[in-house]
């Protein structure tokens, strides 16, 4: 099937974070200027993949699994982790519309929660999880 | 005749077969003429669509041809015995594709596979540019299987057992 365009995957992963998260703030990728807010979240896309399969038929593909990383930031450790927990309990086994109206509908999103670290530089706790979505194309 | 003239990469073979729910399968003869025949069924031009033919969506060609079998000879005065191959079948091709309910050659796929006795034409096309090698063959389809494992898309499988004899190459001219 036709591959969708990443686009859209980062518009609907941003909405969706926003929305579980609210009001903390919710940014694609680190900006330092952030670093001032107590508590905050950042988002990375990668992996975009459908697996191909035989022939010279473009369409002859699976279905996309790309991963989103999620890191939370917050400056009391209790926060990173409330945050971290709302995140698992919104989107861990989630299926149906992802991103709102404007968005798609996935199969399945399986959330990863991967470790928790401190950043003495930025001093902040920090909380990093993936988040694969498998979304039929 | 231009037939590819270098080392073929496996993921250039594609799955193609004829269309309609009780198709007339080519002759012995037709399985190996292209123009016409098995261009009807993959296309005249390297991944083109044939007007008696689809491509099936499959995830990889399994290795196709001919089973193995053989007789061991003792020879009375001699040092070695004799290995003589004897009648063999087709080999049996086990197929994975991932499963789409609405693809037109799956659904094919799987009355075929219902019927049990519906023979139809089969072409394994591998190409190199513009030009294309086909091995067609007839055969009737068995044992489909739906597998939904949790994590990845849903697969179906199914076996194409190909009749004995009925088979033959060609190439786009």
């Amino acid at each position: 099937m036709s591959q969708q365009n990443p686009l859209n995957y980062a518009k609907a992963i941003q909405y969706q974070l926003a929305a579980i998260a609210t009001p903390v703030p919710v940014y694609a990728n680190f900006n330092r200027n952030f670093a001032s807010q107590p508590k905050f979240i950042t988002w990375q896309l990668r992996n975009v993949h459908q697996p191909v399969y035989t022939g010279q038929n473009q369409n002859n593909k699976g279905i996309d699994k790309p991963i989103f990383q999620i890191n939370v930031f917050a400056q009391d450790m209790n926060d990173a982790f409330n945050i971290s927990n709302s995140i698992l309990q919104s989107l861990h086994g989630y299926n149906g519309l992802f991103g709102g109206s404007s968005g798609f509908q996935i199969s399945k999103a399986d959330v990863d929660w991967l470790y928790n670290t401190y950043d003495n530089t930025i001093n902040l706790h920090h909380i990093i999880m993936d988040c694969t979505l498998y979304i039929p194309t | 005749m231009a037939l590819p003239n270098q080392v073929l990469p496996g993921f250039s073979a594609s799955l193609w077969c004829q269309t309609g729910t009780t198709p007339t399968p080519l002759t012995t003869t037709q399985l190996s003429t292209w123009t016409g025949e098995v261009a009807s069924i993959v296309g005249a031009v390297a991944n083109g669509t044939g007007s008696a033919g689809e491509q099936l969506n499959v995830e990889a060609i399994p290795k196709f041809g001919q089973d193995d079998a053989s007789a061991n000879f003792y020879v009375a005065g001699s040092r070695q015995s004799d290995v003589i191959p004897t009648q063999s079948k087709p080999t049996s091709l086990t197929i994975v594709a991932a499963w789409n309910p609405s693809d037109a050659g799956l659904l094919l796929i799987r009355g075929d596979a219902y019927s049990g006795i519906i023979d139809r034409t089969f072409v394994i096309a591998a190409v190199d540019g513009t030009n294309t090698v086909a091995y067609a063959f007839n055969g009737r389809v068995s044992e489909f299987t739906i597998d939904t494992a949790p994590n990845a898309e849903a697969k179906c499988t199914f076996t194409i057992h190909p009749r004995g004899n009925q088979y033959g190459w060609s190439n786009n001219t």
